[in-house]
């Protein structure tokens, strides 16, 4: 009887976020920014992360809270570095006139002077990681 | 016998309690229109969501290594949502052109909010600043001056 009734509370927990999970798919989907969609994807991870719990007392597999553990470490390092990835992304294509500038500069001086020096842009593009942080 | 159907209507309370704020965190980013709104309602999820639906796996647990490791699981959370949260929420002001429609929380009467310093001064002013380009860029579809205007503002308060 009262197994009975952990399974019922259990498949009933596991289905509620398996729907929750479905509609955080469509809003990741539609989702008009990037940043909605991170939003969606990391709220989609929390919520994997709570059925794989829920299913290791289902269960009664010890070994899946471990997944849990590491899944929850994976899920933010993903967050971390699309949020890193997308920044730069951003930067990078607001900077492309200047870089594109950077690039006439290089070349005139090479007409001026007859000698390739190929390394002149490179400080402009260096200071880019420096403006993200 | 009664004390085990106690601890079951103690793990299905905890656990109801935990599905309703996931709910809640769902239908809230459903919900709002913004990004920042939305991350507002994503983040109950992730800290009293996890928080009472482990807890009720811990209760169904007893005291374990399971139920350790499931702590465990839940101080990461504590201790990790409010780091992705706010790398999100820098993306989000630094790409976002037309953040200043967000309202900006005004400290009250002109004194207090001369009382609270400069920096509270400058960033409801840069928000009003932002706040009109965005209006304006309402009004004549896409105009790229003050697009860019109104990014590099958003640009320079998310690099702040």
């Amino acid at each position: 009887m009262l197994g009975h009734a952990y399974e019922m509370l259990l498949v009933g927990a596991m289905i509620v976020l398996g729907i929750l999970i479905i509609v955080s798919i469509v809003r990741s989907v539609l989702g008009p920014g990037i940043s909605d969609r991170v939003i969606a994807v990391n709220m989609i991870g929390t919520i994997i992360i709570m059925l794989i719990a829920i299913l290791s007392l289902y269960l009664d597999e010890g070994y899946l809270v471990d997944v849990c553990l590491i899944y929850a470490m994976i899920s933010f390092l993903g967050v971390v570095v699309l949020c890193k990835v997308y920044t730069g992304v951003y930067l990078q294509r607001k900077n492309m006139k200047a870089n594109l500038g950077a690039v006439e500069d290089n070349l005139r001086r090479q007409e001026e002077s007859g000698v390739s020096e190929t390394a002149a842009p490179q400080p402009e593009t260096e200071k880019q990681p420096k403006e993200v942080r | 016998m009664v004390w085990e159907w106690i601890r079951f209507f103690v793990v299905a309370g905890l656990l109801l309690v935990g599905m309703f704020f996931e709910v809640l965190a769902v239908f809230g980013v459903q919900k709002f229109k913004k990004a920042l709104n939305r991350m507002h309602a994503a983040a109950m999820g992730d800290t009293l969501g996890v928080l009472f639906i482990f807890l009720g796996l811990i209760v169904m647990r007893g005291l374990s290594m399971d139920s350790l490791k499931l702590f465990l699981v839940i101080l990461f959370f504590w201790l990790a949502s409010p780091v992705s949260g706010h790398m999100i929420s820098r993306l989000e002001a630094m790409t976002n052109p037309n953040l200043g429609e967000i309202g900006v929380i005004r400290m009250g009467e002109e004194k207090e909010n001369e009382a609270v310093g400069t920096e509270t001064e400058g960033t409801a002013a840069s928000g009003k600043e932002t706040g009109e380009s965005a209006v304006s860029e309402k009004d004549n579809a896409k105009s790229a001056p003050s697009e860019k205007e109104s990014a590099k503002s958003a640009d320079r308060k998310g690099g702040a």
